[in-house]
């Protein structure tokens, strides 16, 4: 086969999976596959998973949602601890101290809250998060993260020998079908399954 | 709805550039299918130098992760602008091959 007919083959097969993402519910679909139910139910506490502050060391619309949804679950009476997790970025504070400040002024008891601020990746995130719980006797806990990254961080921590309840902040299957939304969506699901991908390959999962 | 829309804006414009390469320009309905067929070439190359842009900067990344101690995150190669360069660097080298071919 010569190599503009391969290019071509290509070109087509790209062309089908834009115009498929785009213009039909595939995206949707394959998200509803990929995410894990909310299951929330009492637990001993609260970890809130890190995303990213933004440049000028505010929390990111992500952060904002999960550290929203966190304190809404502690409010439901869920769990008694609430762990916040995120690095620094900079010279700036960390993202798991803006997301506690914030918990605070909101009314959550300082003593209730834990954060995590030296984890940079999911993987980190359950060791670490693992190391501030354990001695605790804390077994089962409530998971936040948005729900495409749920099952990644969800085997992590049961790898780290949690129950986890997954509390997904979103339900991405249920987006809008707008053609620049679906293909929006598309691309998290592939970057998620790279990411999961890469956590199989090197052993994390 | 939006989308549908978006498709009969683009079906109709297509159809009304034909219509003008047609019978304006006195274009040949063999050269489009060759054009089409160019069209895919491209698209297939760019899909080439991003999947090749991606595994470089993987690569790059845990290495540059190994050689300093630093962390590094892999979210750097997430930038929608990888794909656009992408697109431009299989055009270029689609019409590098045509201006090349004897």
């Amino acid at each position: 086969m010569s190599w503009a007919r391969i290019c071509r083959l290509l070109g087509l097969a790209a062309l089908a999976v834009f115009l498929t993402s785009a213009f039909t519910p595939l995206p949707n679909l394959l998200s509803r596959w990929l995410t894990i139910p909310r299951r929330l139910e009492p637990a001993e506490a609260i970890v809130v998973l890190g995303t990213r502050l933004t440049a000028d060391w505010e929390l990111s619309a992500a952060s904002l949602y999960r550290t929203r949804y966190g304190i809404v679950l502690y409010r439901r009476g869920l769990a008694p601890l609430l762990v916040f997790t995120g690095p620094a970025r900079g010279e700036g504070p960390a993202e798991a101290t803006v997301r506690a400040e914030l918990a605070r002024e909101l009314g959550i008891p300082a003593e209730v809250i834990l954060t995590e601020a030296g984890a940079k990746t999911t993987r980190e995130e359950a060791i670490r998060v693992g190391a501030l719980l354990r001695p605790r006797g804390i077994r089962k806990i409530l998971l936040v993260t948005n729900s495409l990254h749920m099952a990644r961080a969800r085997g992590l921590f049961e790898r780290g020998g949690f129950e986890v309840l997954a509390a997904p902040t979103d339900d991405v299957s249920k987006a809008s079908g707008e053609p620049e939304d679906r293909l929006q969506l598309m691309r998290q699901i592939l970057g998620e399954l790279i990411a999961q991908l890469y956590y199989r390959v090197a052993g994390y999962l | 709805m939006d989308g549908l829309f978006i498709l009969l804006l683009v079906g109709l414009t297509s159809v009304g550039a034909y219509w003008v390469g047609a019978k304006g320009f006195g274009l040949s309905g063999r050269g489009l299918r060759r054009a089409v067929e160019r069209v895919l070439e491209c698209v297939g190359m760019m899909l080439v130098f991003l999947v090749g842009n991606l595994a470089a900067g993987i690569v790059a990344i845990l290495a540059a992760r190994a050689v300093t101690q630093q962390f590094v995150s892999l979210y750097l190669i997430d930038d929608e602008t990888l794909v656009i360069l992408s697109l431009l660097q299989g055009f270029a080298f689609q019409c590098w091959r045509d201006a090349s071919a004897p």
